[in-house]
């Protein structure tokens, strides 16, 4: 129970740094650490599958759009910041959050448990996606590479270009 | 995933990685590296397919089903033509030069990813990490038509993932498992298949968009335009066709298209098929410029492979694997061919060109050759993969189908003649006048492919052969 609760805080946490960061990449970073959160917490109550799916597509392949997108952004629109006024909101939205949570987290993990147990029981994740989708490895690494290569390829031509 | 040629995958990316840290201080090694890599995968494949004892043989011991193979061979084969292109076309200060060939490489071992995938979910990673590494090399000059293009490529082939990956998830809930193995199985008993084909359908829709076929084109032109000159020749060569065409002919096969199962999405394929024909066929007449012309070709061209796909007849998946394999080799002269012409005249606007033809002989034969074949002119490779699907139209009743699609092959030859006569017959203009040959090292990659188009046409019964094994082996 405290494993569930400590994955589902931290990936409250990192999706509130998403939100509040100042830089694109940061956040892109973030939202790629919530889904290896979920991931997690998707393993853990027995839908391998899903955990899977979550950690190829949401961790892997988004991220890399977004950071290929945000190389593409000309840096001279960080001269015109964005107002953040309404960020100052979120440590009280982050309480209200917290104490919902301490009521209702502990009976929903309960829940999810009991139909954990009805599922199958999974084995340790790195086994798990090695056994299931070795071939998506592969194109995870391909899409590393080419996430790395995207940004190789447009960040020289911006420097010339300044 | 078929693990006999998984090195096909391994080895290009790995040169891949390896090309920026050799290349650091040495950009040249960046173009030695990129085209000993894709060399080296192609020696290795002909000693596959071509031994003398394997083609006396029948083809017999080709590893897996036989069209992986031939799919990995053409990628390696125009990927081959681009990079050595481009070796002597990529201007020496390019800052980025060594990403440009870490992204073919990469693209390369993603289409290589998608052929030997015998899983939806593992196609659909390595169709992002094609759609990533296009929208990367789209952009390779940073020309505002090149950014146009990918923008589009952009917003329309993403949207294209998400329904991909809708009809992944209602495959796997209804069907329980992403193997073609077991759709084949499934489709092949006599259980209603009503929500298996929902799903199917979806997948379908999203690759239809990535093929570019019509009314999913508007893309496509912008994209091949703007693009930079030899990426415009990898993207309508092979990069379109493997990301969306491969996935359309394969669940073809898989939904047995051809006994029933999935009527309706066959008839819907073969619409489509045709209107493409048409819509490509009929625009392409219209364009002033070159490289929009091409792409609107390509249109029509794939339209003919969608068309026996939606089919999906034995004879008709033959016309339509014969047909990509002959769009990659056609389509790539003509797109290098128009790169060669912009570096000589600076233009490749049609109004503003002429008289090519005794400056620039290699390129306009090789033009000539690759149209001919495009507009399905015997004895050249075209004129076959063309009369096997209008042939699979034909016996399968659907004569109306059959007689448009040779209708419209006289009007690609129509609009290809205006392009000869426009570009490299008549009186030189003054955008002609200063416009000599290119170096022998660029017009190398179109005089192979025309050498292939012609050879391929007049040994004919060899490829038939190789072409029957597979489509015995993919449908049965």
């Amino acid at each position: 129970m405290i494993y569930h609760t400590l994955l589902f805080a931290l990936a409250v946490v990192f999706a509130a740094w998403a939100v509040m960061s100042r830089s694109l990449l940061i956040s892109a970073m973030m939202l790629a650490l919530v889904s290896v959160c979920v991931s997690l917490i998707f393993f853990n109550f027995g839908a391998p599958v899903a955990a899977v799916f979550e950690l190829s597509v949401c961790a892997g392949l988004i991220t890399v759009l977004f950071i290929g997108a945000v190389s593409l952004i000309r840096t001279d629109e960080e001269a015109h910041p964005e107002n953040r006024v309404r960020f100052y909101a979120l440590p009280l939205a982050g309480a209200i959050f917290a104490i919902a949570a301490w009521f209702y987290l502990p009976g929903f993990f309960n829940e999810l448990s009991s139909w954990a147990r009805i599922g199958r029981g999974g084995g340790d994740i790195g086994l798990e996606l090695w056994d299931m989708r070795r071939p998506d490895l592969l194109g995870q690494l391909a899409m590393l590479a080419a996430g790395v290569f995207v940004v190789k390829s447009v960040f020289p031509r911006r420097a010339k270009g300044k | 995933m078929d693990k006999g040629l998984l090195s096909y995958i391994l080895i290009p990316l790995l040169s891949a990685i390896i090309i920026p840290f050799a290349a650091r201080n040495r950009p040249r090694l960046a173009d030695l590296l990129a085209n000993a890599t894709l060399v080296a995968g192609l020696a290795n494949l002909a000693w596959l397919a071509l031994r003398p004892s394997v083609i006396s043989g029948g083809f017999a011991d080709i590893p897996g089903d036989g069209l992986s193979l031939l799919l990995v061979a053409t990628v390696y084969l125009v990927a081959l033509c681009v990079t050595f292109f481009s070796a002597w076309f990529v201007k020496e200060g390019m800052p980025n030069r060594q990403a440009y060939y870490s992204l073919i490489l990469v693209s390369v071992a993603a289409m290589c990813g998608v052929i030997t995938t015998s899983d939806f979910f593992t196609l659909y990673v390595f169709v992002e990490v094609l759609a990533v590494t296009s929208f990367a090399l789209i952009t390779t000059d940073e020309s505002a038509g090149g950014i146009e293009g990918a923008l589009k490529y952009f917003f329309l082939t993403f949207p294209a993932s998400a329904l991909i990956i809708a009809g992944i998830a209602v495959l796997m809930i209804t069907l329980g498992s992403l193997s073609y193995e077991n759709l084949h199985i499934f489709m092949s008993s006599d259980i209603p298949s009503g929500p298996i084909t929902f799903g199917v359908a979806l997948m379908l829709l999203g690759f239809v968009i990535k093929s570019g076929v019509v009314p999913f084109h508007t893309w496509t032109p912008d994209a091949y335009q703007g693009a930079y000159a030899p990426v415009s020749a990898y993207l309508a060569g092979i990069v379109t066709k493997i990301s969306g065409v491969y996935a359309i002919i394969r669940i073809a096969t898989l939904m047995r298209f051809f006994d029933g199962r999935a009527q309706a999405l066959s008839g819907i394929l073969m619409f489509l098929g045709m209107l493409s024909i048409a819509v490509g066929a009929l625009a392409a007449l219209r364009q002033k410029d070159l490289k929009r012309m091409l792409a609107f070709s390509s249109i029509s061209q794939l339209g003919y492979i969608v068309l026996a796909a939606g089919l999906g007849t034995p004879l008709a998946i033959m016309g339509a694997i014969f047909h990509l394999f002959n769009h990659a080799t056609f389509k790539t002269v003509l797109f290098l061919n128009s790169a060669s012409i912009e570096k000589s005249s600076g233009t490749t606007d049609m109004d503003k060109l002429g008289g090519l033809e005794h400056s620039m002989p290699w390129t306009s034969w090789t033009s000539i050759v690759a149209l001919l074949s495009t507009a399905g002119v015997p004895p050249l490779s075209g004129f076959w993969s063309k009369l096997l699907i209008i042939l699979a139209l034909w016996e399968s009743g659907l004569k109306v189908y059959a007689i448009l699609a040779l209708l419209f092959s006289i009007v690609t030859l129509a609009y290809f003649m205006m392009m000869q006569k426009k570009v490299f017959f008549g009186k030189k203009t003054p955008a002609s006048e200063n416009s000599p040959e290119v170096s022998a090292p660029l017009l190398a990659p179109a005089v192979l492919m025309s050498a292939l188009i012609v050879a391929l046409g007049l040994l004919f019964p060899y490829f038939f052969s190789y072409v029957r094994m597979v489509a015995e082996r993919i449908i049965l």
